[in-house]
């Protein structure tokens, strides 16, 4: 396929001097309907080899949908596309068919894998040219480096550092540099590409793209921001209620002519907020090391909007939410007098309770501040909620809708009424206009006038710098603290963008350097602590028992082991995947039974039993992925099913186990006990499967699967894949029960379900999904084999072995919650 | 062709009526084949169900805050409470009193534990209840040395079994205690903020609901009621054994499930659960008359628990669709981490 396409973008290459440009890829009379509402009508659109085509239109315009069926990510209801001339049915073209072809698309939610370093997220979109054989990473890290350079020159960004490392703004370079880097592309869809870069990397990406399309590659450019495509597009197109509304040549047009043709107003922006006199003290002080290059502490006063500006990520977002909610200690930088009301901007992930209707979704903001026990009045909700729905021009109708049927902008109007029905003397506005169109912003600009001028106060942090012009202060962030303040005329763009780049950039890289650095040193302690608790464990037992520390005394102590450690490893797998399997252990009781019936009396009937066990195991995988079920409780109610058969089978503990696989288990090379042998052995397999390429795609699905469908991955062919191999370190943890007790009983794997999942966080993997550490998980499982043997050497009760385990697993997490900070949100 | 839309919207916000059906359905074709079931032998199916209610009401809490939390020390909470209130009764009425408090105690301390673990520590649900069930299994083995006999206190023995004109007082508490949880889920503050913390839990933070207290609510519910679900059903069967709570595992979260609560949160229905409650014991029973073995029963249950699942997975997909094409949900990245402020 490379070859392939290298030869493709060859011809590309040469198009543009032949003067007629080739068509890359053409959409004709394309229709998508969702229901009665119609979003896209009948649009064409063909791009040409070195075209840039700006795409704008308002929100519900039709961009993304027309995007999304490009990418092959969504059929339309009517319609055709073609490759150069040549038509193709849409029912053969999917994501992976439009990348074959060279389209790829940079989205405006990042699609890498945080869990991942850069250079494997590189791996993950071409995986075409990695083998299976130790090295094969160096081969993208040199492709990474190599892609960013090109794109956005000086950026330092490490290609080994794992992609949640990086700030918002490394992150989407790295996501454009892949998507640039891919060989063979000829058409890259940039979404909002912009949204989280400053101004100068906003320059570099632009002057990347005149380079690149000279060269014959083909950019879709979306954003809201008109000027940038002003800049870069030769070609605009403009989209409004799902139909094309305009398309021609960039000198034809004008900011004022697109907002006019996207359906907006375009005279003024927007007005300038007037401030009402301060009434009362500061609601909202801030002080310490926060304004110390300032010299004075900042007080904010009633009626007042106060904006919050800098480059993304110099601190604005920790601001809000240090004022939401202030630190307890009595020296805090950030103190308010008054309640604080919120409105995120990223509606989907911190705005919007998708199961709920558009009253519940506003009600919410008065609710949470009343009493538990309070009762709930759906008609005083609506008329709350119809005062504020009025001020925002929010139609009262579709309050019973859900709230995700409403547009991007109208949700946010509920969003900005859960604020008002809140009715908090201070409001904190996190980028509340984020893809908004601008018929939503003009109404929202005027509510906030309104609302400073009834006496509140708004702190407002946009990434739009026009919208700072609409406040009465603002306050400019460089490295976390704030190094200007702007009041009345003072506020320009220039003056924000000058008191922006002013500043050391430089300081907030090593504050999060050495932040980092302590974090990793606490983490590097909590993750030697299975190895610390394994030779703790084993010292006390050998200085009770000397004779523990014979060949035979490790063997007769680690061969029990041997079980769990399987059980662990198949654990590993599905945790890795961000799921639990809490039928692992009767798996194995059950493949035990198999061995020592079946396979004992009718060898091949017992082999196929054992393959269908396992397949149905991989099965059971595929269906969870494939019906999005919980894996918790379908692998829950398939250990009924494993110990019901099991049972069947074998109603009472007996069988015997065939010679072979004892002698599988049971053989001796003097030197080193076997159980070290074999426990090392299933540690190298573990660790081999991990570091494959496989491993990567794995523990990528664990982290972000929208972002692995995205780059062409199969979730329903990883999850049968995770499950195999689960399924056969389950099964081999059956057999080596078979082997070590010669007999089975359904019952005997029962208790391993639940050490398996206590080895493998002991061990370091996150539950989360994608970070999984193979060796730690063994070790843990070893530790906890060992508790029982343990506590017979001091002679306390076999009754405490639960406890004990119990106890062991809550202090290692309650370490690891303590170093790693607090990672889960409560 | 309207009517069947009309119904069929109803059930998406109604989701409880899939589980009657199952039980009016199953109830029907028992009646017809075998001839066996009447109103009486429907009592004592109401009388098993109602102990899985209480805690399969419990688990629900739990469940509905989302994140997949899932109560898994309910099973042993439910073995040492019989326990415990053989070591605090002793057979004796006059000891009534102090077991209740006991067992209501026993919950309290559960679900705190349950809660700091959760919530304090942001140690994920699965593996903190699951620790808690492991130190619970001790105390029950160390409980189990030290009681006295099996005698079980008369009075309580009276609740546990009795009947009123017929109907299993058990049944009544247990029907009682479900509009008691749909009033709050439905009419309480307390209901709303659950589902807010359930669907989406920065936007509550953000909301200024105190994610945490919440979540602590709905565990320490979990837990004391699996506690007095524990002391009554020690004197239903008279006595206690290890592993007496075992079933309840499976089956409270297999009746949360199958009547139409959300697993990932946000959406609970105490009316379900019970009905779940009814299907699950009624499926049981069915199996028992037919005779087949304990192995068949444990696969049959199995099944259900899965087939339900994947089958409700449609319709949670069908929601779901909608938000993953806009959502970037699966992103578990942490934004914004670059600068903190200074301290």
């Amino acid at each position: 396929m490379s070859h392939l396409a290298v030869a493709e973008k060859g011809a590309a290459a040469t198009a543009p001097a032949a003067s007629i440009r080739q068509e890359i890829v053409s959409l004709s009379q394309i229709t998508k309907s969702f229901g009665p509402t119609l979003a896209n009508a009948e649009i064409d659109l063909a791009i040409s080899a070195g075209e840039i085509i700006g795409l704008v239109g308002g929100n519900g315009a039709g961009k993304s949908t027309l995007m999304r069926i490009l990418c092959g990510t969504m059929w339309p209801t009517l319609g055709s596309i073609s490759f150069a001339g040549q038509a193709l049915s849409f029912a053969g073209y999917d994501t992976a068919e439009a990348q074959r072809r060279g389209i790829r698309m940079v989205h405006q939610e990042l699609s890498l894998c945080a869990n991942l370093s850069v250079a494997e997220n590189f791996f993950l979109e071409t995986p075409q040219d990695a083998a299976s054989r130790p090295g094969w990473r160096k081969l993208y890290r040199g492709r990474a480096r190599l892609a960013l350079d090109a794109v956005f020159p000086g950026n330092e960004i490490d290609v080994d550092a794992d992609v949640g490392q990086l700030s918002i703004a490394e992150r989407q370079m790295v996501e454009i540099a892949r998507a640039a880097a891919t060989p063979g592309v000829r058409l890259i869809v940039l979404d909002e590409p912009t949204s989280s870069l400053d101004l100068d990397r906003s320059r570099q990406l632009r002057a990347f793209i005149r380079e690149r399309a000279k060269a014959g590659l083909a950019f879709i450019f979306i954003s809201h921001k008109l000027q940038e495509i002003i800049d870069i597009a030769a070609q605009v197109v403009v989209l409004r209620n799902g139909r094309t509304a305009w398309r021609g040549d960039v000198a034809d047009t004008s900011i004022g002519k697109l907002v006019e043709l996207m359906g907006g107003d375009a005279n003024s922006i927007h007005q300038h907020g007037t401030a009402v006199a301060s009434t009362g003290g500061a609601l909202v002080r801030l002080s310490g090391t926060l304004t110390s290059q300032l010299g004075s502490d900042i007080e904010i006063a009633r009626g007042e909007i106060v904006g919050l500006a800098g480059l993304e990520g110099s601190g604005q977002k920790d601001l809000l939410h240090a004022i939401f909610k202030p630190s307890p200690a009595k020296d805090a930088a950030v103190s308010r007098t008054g309640e604080a009301g919120f409105i995120a901007g990223d509606r989907q992930k911190e705005g919007v309770f998708p199961l709920w209707s558009v009253l519940g979704n506003i009600s919410i903001g008065s609710l949470a501040r009343r009493p538990a026990l309070g009762l709930v009045s759906d008609r005083l909700n609506r008329e709350a909620a119809a005062d504020a729905a009025g001020r925002l021009r929010l139609d009262e109708n579709r309050f019973g809708s859900n709230i995700l049927e409403l547009s991007g902008g109208n949700q946010q109007k509920a969003l900005v009424a859960r604020a008002l029905v809140a009715d908090t003397p201070i409001i904190l506005l996190d980028d509340p206009t984020r893809g908004v169109d601008i018929a939503t912003k003009q109404d929202f600009y005027r509510l906030c006038n309104d609302t400073a001028r009834s006496g509140r106060t708004l702190v407002w942090h946009t990434t739009e710098d026009a919208e700072l012009l609409a406040c009465d202060r603002v306050l400019v962030f460089s490295g976390g603290r704030i190094v200007k303040e702007l009041t009345g005329a003072a506020i320009t763009e220039a003056a924000i963008v000058g008191a922006s780049f002013a500043q050391q950039a430089d300081k907030r890289r090593d504050a999060a350097h050495d932040k980092a650095g302590a974090a990793g040193l606490g983490r590097r302690l909590v993750n030697a602590a299975p190895f610390i608790g394994l030779a703790a464990v084993l010292a006390v037992m050998i200085s009770a028992n000397p004779a523990v520390a014979s060949i035979f005394g490790l063997d007769l102590l680690l061969m029990p082991a041997l079980s769990l450690v399987l059980v662990a490893a198949a654990q590993m797998f599905v945790v890795g995947g961000s799921e639990i399997d809490l039928g692992v252990g009767a798996f194995a009781g059950l493949i035990s039974v198999l061995s020592a019936t079946l396979l004992y009396d009718q060898p091949w009937l017992g082999a196929l039993a054992l393959a269908a066990a396992v397949a149905a195991y991989a099965g059971l995988g595929g269906l969870i992925q494939a019906r999005k079920i919980p894996a918790i409780v379908v692998t829950l109610g398939a250990s009924f099913v494993w110990v019901g058969l099991g049972y069947a089978l074998q109603p009472t503990p007996g069988g015997a186990s065939p010679e072979w696989l004892t002698a599988l288990f049971g053989w001796s090379v003097g030197f080193l006990p076997t159980s070290i042998i074999l426990i090392a052995a299933v540690a190298l397999a573990v660790l081999a499967i991990d570091r494959l390429p496989l491993g990567v795609v794995l523990r990528g699905f664990g982290n972000n699967p929208t972002a692995m469908v995205r780059s062409g991955w199969s979730p329903t062919r990883y999850a049968l894949v995770r499950y195999l191999i689960a399924g056969l370190f389950a099964a081999a943890a059956g057999l080596s029960l078979t082997a070590i007790n010669t007999a089975s009983d359904i019952n005997s794997g029962n208790s391993f379900t639940l050490l398996s999942v206590a080895a493998v966080v002991m061990g370091g993997c996150s539950l989360l999904g994608g970070i999984v550490s193979p060796v730690g998980a063994i070790a843990g499982a070893v530790t906890l084999s060992l508790i029982g043997a343990l506590l017979g050497t001091l002679n306390v009760s076999s009754d405490f072995n639960a406890a004990t385990q119990g106890l062991i697993l809550i202090a290692l997490l309650t370490l690891r919650g303590l170093t790693a900070g607090r990672g889960s949100e409560q | 062709m309207n009517a069947l839309s009309a119904f069929t919207l109803w059930t998406q916000k109604n989701r409880w009526i899939w589980a009657a059906i199952g039980v009016l359905l199953l109830w029907l074709v028992l009646s017809v084949v075998t001839n066996r079931f009447s109103l009486s032998s429907l009592s004592g199916i109401m009388l098993s169900a109602s102990f899985l209610t209480v805690v399969g009401i419990g688990q629900m809490f739990v469940v509905t805050t989302g994140r997949g939390n899932i109560d898994l020390s309910v099973a042993s909470v439910i073995t040492l409470s019989a326990f415990v209130a053989l070591l605090t009764i002793k057979g004796q009425d006059a000891n009534l009193a102090i077991g209740v408090v006991a067992a209501i105690l026993l919950g309290l301390a559960v679900g705190l534990l349950n809660s700091l673990l959760v919530v304090g520590l942001g140690i994920p649900a699965i593996i903190a209840t699951l620790a808690t069930g492991y130190v619970l299994a001790t105390a029950t083995l160390l409980s189990n040395k030290a009681i006295p006999g099996f005698a079980v206190s008369p009075a309580l023995k009276g609740l546990a079994t009795g009947r009123i004109s017929g109907v299993p007082i058990m049944a009544i508490i247990a029907i009682l205690g479900v509009a008691a949880t749909s009033f709050v889920l439905r009419y309480t503050v307390f209901g709303q903020l659950l589902s807010a913390v359930g669907q989406n839990r920065t936007a509550a933070r953000l909301a200024a609901i105190k994610n945490g207290r919440v979540i602590a609510a709905a565990f320490i519910i979990s837990s004391v009621l699996a506690s007095l679900d524990g002391l009554l059903l020690g004197a239903y069967i008279g006595g206690a054994f290890l592993e007496m709570g075992q079933p309840y595992l499976l089956q409270s979260i297999a009746a949360v499930v199958l009547g139409g609560t959300l697993i990932f949160g946000g959406s609970a229905t105490a009316l379900g659960t019970l009905f779940a409650s009814i299907l699950l014991i009624l499926i049981v029973t069915t199996m028992q008359i037919i005779g087949l073995p304990p192995g068949a029963q444990d696969i049959v249950q199995g099944i259900v628990v899965i087939f339900v699942l994947a089958l409700a997975g449609r319709q949670a997909l069908a929601r779901r669709a909608s938000v993953d094409l806009t959502d970037a949900a699966a992103a578990k990245t942490e934004p914004g981490a670059a600068a903190p402020l200074p301290k």
